[in-house]
């Protein structure tokens, strides 16, 4: 984790270092005078070279746990991420929560019921879930929910009704996916030879699908889930857009905007992170779900 | 017409295609869109900035079938030249990405070794930030512009393909074919262009295809955030942003841009997954 | 009240069909059937003559769709197993009747142990604690001569024959009445299946189940079973005790099957094959299903389906040509 965390700020810092515009003008305004500028440049080791900077910052992120001060607002980026990153946690979670859910559940009811109307009408709308960009579907449930309905607000995160459009807009392609990679996976391991021995048991449909299917079709599902999250935490961003929601992903492109390096980084950094852990979960359930990669270290 | 032998590959795919309603449909509206944005200064009614004040909210009439905007701009000749920037978008960035990324990708694994390792980590550290993060962020360093955003959009779709070409190049490298053409005496550049390449061609393809929305998609998620095409221009990502601050009274100027989008990126999806059963029924069930 | 049938099992003009891209396929076209309560018969055909088929429908395991069984019955222990419900075929399948699958290889779920697997068998038909059921599945592992230590182990720890073993514990785990073996050694290594083979003749004098096994292979059949019945085209052609069936073989395409087996004592450069291939299942002929490959059918054979008549005691042969032949002998 070490490593990623040190190639994306090493990518960012150039990326960053190359990005037309100065900081330190749009920060203090136009009519701020060259000796403030200065001033503010060497405060923040804007008059530094690009590898200097980066040293100071990973020496300081190492040592004393600080990866800088806005430009902007002048406080520090931990305590900025403090207060939006949770927001985007809650979002996306909550995103993937119903995501995992319905996907599967309806994946699981249209492979069992290949074919039926439910099947076709789920396949259909999963397709414009997985078309549809998160911005326009976002759009759409504010213009028929919101303005239209009147059941629910169009923006902010503080109410669990505030909540509900965001985490369903959020979902809708990952659900689609989801539901996709469930039908397919389950369809797959139905027709495999041990179904047919747990049938031939006498055992009941219900605990052949459930106990026998899912779990041998659950180790590509998993895949697609932790996948998905990855998404999910770059579609936050819009969906926060969309919705107004103080999280990490509008931070950061208030950062881009404003040349407000600091917290460009720490957002990147944050959501860097959180990735690799979702991956290092991922590789964990696998070993949990099949023994044939739990018991290779045993041997 | 010497590739369309019977029984070449490319000759069943593309009958085992044909067969397939949905790719077709994808087909038909990804050339219908195509021809629109060659022909978009032909097939619109008006310029794609023109302004009139005096038209500005107009809701779908005979004039202007899908409305105006906010500066009375015709939304139907703006979502016809948005064709354009999108078709453009998307073709170029999933060809850079492509080339560059399967170059790497196919030196990655033909070789091994430190090389690997070093394209591979990079990669690795590429994935960890999200794709649209990214592309947001290179888009930012590159500055407003089609060509940034290409750039950009590409950049960030570059590790896909060196993970597949790597992976298939792996996978083909140790068979015995390409042992043999070495002995021969066949040069590394030769194996890789005559006997890899062609092999890997179908996941490439068909990841193409899916690409292809990938990127639509992300030039239209760029623009929405104001960080890709810039105004008077128009992109679908951006007319939707700028309808923003109209939804309460004049929802068409959200809703037709963003069903452009839409469309786009099912046909495309419908002609990937297509492809990818026409190239390997075995994929499919 | 318990109605007592001469027959454990009696299958009566079964018919399954199967709808296919390519048409209506005809698995199992007027098969009739009987087997004697510890008996052991080998089921014995070419590829797709509905031998699994057969055994499919006797498990009521039939896909679907997009496979029916569009008429017939099959009465187990005096009852059809058709008009029961889904309710009560679960306490026949597993219990009654237990199968044991062609290939070991993909027959267990890789994702539970061996004896969960096992367990899971006694538990839906026995009163027994979960531990009970463990210890019993244990215990059925040792009888197949698999260490019972090794219960809690995954399948991919196991070899292609102890999967077998596995699976053949399974299917016994409830002391089932009749047992159908699909091709169990067919998946094996030729040592492994001498010892699975061993094993299985083993089980049966103990348990004395009733057994149908499914090969197209004789030697096997001749190892293991009292009788054989010769399918082909999803009909019986043949039925007799072993001993009778391999010193007489009657129709012609049962003495076909038997010329095709190389003569070890001879020096042949060739081996014989019989001329032609297995009818269509899409398209079955009218008449006698072997007539198009028969030497000896004329124009009664290919318009009337002959049926089983009994050419000496316990031996039954469906043919024309040898009913004409013994009404000849008889009249004559």
């Amino acid at each position: 984790m070490i490593p990623v965390a040190l190639g994306v700020t090493f990518i960012l810092f150039s990326l960053l270092s190359v990005t037309p515009g100065d900081p330190a003008r749009l920060a203090l305004g136009e009519d701020a005078s060259e000796e403030s500028l200065n001033e503010f440049r060497r405060e923040y080791g804007l008059d530094r070279s690009f590898l200097v900077r980066y040293g100071f910052f990973v020496y300081n992120a190492a040592v004393n746990q600080d990866i800088g001060r806005s430009y902007v607002t002048r406080r520090p980026v931990a305590g900025e991420m403090a207060n939006t990153f949770p927001v985007t946690l809650n979002l996306a979670f909550g995103a993937i929560t119903f995501a995992t859910v319905l996907g599967m559940t309806f994946g699981i009811i249209c492979a069992i019921k290949q074919y039926s109307i439910f099947d076709n009408v789920t396949m259909v709308i999963a397709m414009l879930g997985i078309s549809t960009p998160i911005f326009y579907l976002g759009i759409l449930f504010i213009l028929w929910f919101s303005v239209r309905l009147r059941w629910l607000p169009s923006s902010g995160f503080d109410t669990l009704s505030q909540r509900i459009l965001p985490w369903i807009t959020l979902s809708a392609p990952s659900m689609s996916i989801i539901t996709r990679m469930t039908r397919s996976s389950m369809l797959e391991v139905i027709r495999s030879d041990y179904i047919r021995t747990a049938r031939a048991k006498g055992q009941k449909e219900s605990v052949v699908i459930l106990k026998h299917a899912l779990q041998n079709a659950l180790i590509p599902i998993v895949t697609i889930i932790g996948i998905q999250f990855g998404l999910l935490l770059g579609g936050s961003i819009l969906t926060e857009s969309v919705f107004s929601i103080p999280g990490v992903g509008r931070l950061a492109v208030e950062g881009i905007k404003s040349r407000d390096y600091p917290i460009v980084q720490g957002a990147v950094l944050y959501i860097a992170i959180a990735y690799v852990f979702i991956n290092l979960f991922v590789d964990l359930l696998y070993a949990w779900i099949d023994p044939r990669l739990r018991t290779r270290y045993r041997y | 017409m010497v590739l369309l032998r019977k029984n070449s590959n490319l000759y069943l795919t593309l009958v085992r295609l044909r067969r397939n309603r949905l790719a077709v449909l994808g087909l038909w509206i990804m050339l219908i869109l195509l021809l629109t944005a060659v022909f978009a200064p032909l097939l619109a009614p008006y310029h794609y900035a023109t302004q009139n004040l005096v038209d500005a909210f107009e809701p779908p009439s005979w004039a202007h079938p899908l409305g105006t905007d906010d500066f009375g701009r015709d939304i139907l000749s703006r979502i016809i030249y948005g064709a354009q920037v999108s078709l453009q978008v998307g073709v170029f960035a999933v060809s850079l990405a492509m080339l560059s990324g399967g170059v790497l990708g196919a030196i990655a694994g033909y070789y091994g070794g430190h090389l690997d390792d070093v394209i591979m980590r990079f990669m690795d550290v590429l994935f960890a930030i999200p794709q649209i993060l990214l592309a947001i962020t290179i888009a930012a360093a590159l500055g407003p512009g089609l060509m940034n955003l290409t750039i950009a959009v590409g950049i960030a779709a570059l590790p896909t393909f060196a993970r597949i070409v790597r992976g298939a190049v792996l996978s083909i490298v140790g068979q015995e074919y390409i042992e043999a053409a070495r002995c021969m005496g066949a040069s590394d550049a030769w194996i890789i262009a005559k006997h890899i390449l062609p092999n890997c061609s179908a996941p490439i393809i068909v990841q193409g295809t899916l690409r292809v929305a990938q990127a639509i998609l992300a030039a239209a998620a760029l623009s929405f955030l104001g960080l890709g095409i810039q105004p008077p221009f128009p992109e679908w990502g951006g007319m939707l942003a700028g309808s923003r601050g109209y939804l309460r009274d004049y929802a068409y100027m959200a809703v037709f841009p963003g069903l452009a989008i839409m469309i786009t990126i099912m046909a495309l999806n419908f002609l990937g997954d297509g492809l990818r059963d026409a190239m390997d029924p075995k994929l499919k069930r | 009240m318990t109605q007592h049938s001469e027959f454990l099992l009696e299958i009566r003009d079964l018919r399954v069909q199967f709808h296919t891209d390519t048409g209506l396929v005809k698995a199992v076209e007027g098969l009739n059937f009987t087997l004697k309560r510890g008996e052991a018969v080998g089921l014995v055909g070419e590829t797709g003559a509905g031998k699994t088929t057969t055994a499919l429908a006797i498990m009521q395991l039939i896909a679907s769709p997009p496979g029916k069984i569009t008429s017939g019955q099959i009465f187990f222990d005096g009852k059809d197993i058709l008009t029961k419900s889904e309710e009560e075929k679960r306490h026949i399948r597993g219990k009654k009747v237990a199968m044991i699958f062609q290939d070991p290889m993909t027959s267990l779920n890789p994702v539970l142990t061996v004896q969960e697997q096992i367990a899971e068998m006694i538990r839906l038909h026995e009163q027994v604690t979960n531990k009970e059921a463990l210890e019993k599945a244990r215990a059925m592992l040792q009888l197949v001569g698999i260490q019972p230590e090794r219960g809690p182990d995954y399948p991919h720890q196991f070899s292609g024959g102890m999967k077998q073993r596995v699976v053949i514990a399974i299917a016994l785990a409830c002391n089932p009445q009749l047992l159908i073996a699909d091709e169990p050694t067919t998946a094996l290594d030729v040592t492994i299946q001498a010892q699975v083979l061993e094993l299985m003749r083993e089980l049966k004098q103990h348990f004395n189940t009733a057994t149908i096994l499914i090969t197209h292979d004789l030697g096997v059949v001749a190892e293991l079973c009292d009788s054989v019945a010769i399918m082909y085209a999803g009909r019986i052609l043949e039925k007799a005790d072993a001993r009778t069936l391999y010193g007489n073989p009657q129709h012609p395409y049962t003495q076909g099957l038997f010329h095709s087996i190389p003569d070890l004592t001879k020096n042949v450069h060739r081996l014989n094959t019989m001329p032609g291939l297995p009818p269509d299942p899409t398209a079955l002929p009218p008449g006698c299903c072997f007539a198009p490959r028969c030497q000896y059918a004329d124009e009664a054979c290919s318009a009337n389906s002959p049926d089983m008549t009994e050419v000496e005691p316990g031996h039954f042969v469906a043919c024309f040509k040898i009913q004409e032949k013994n009404g000849r002998q008889a009249h004559g």
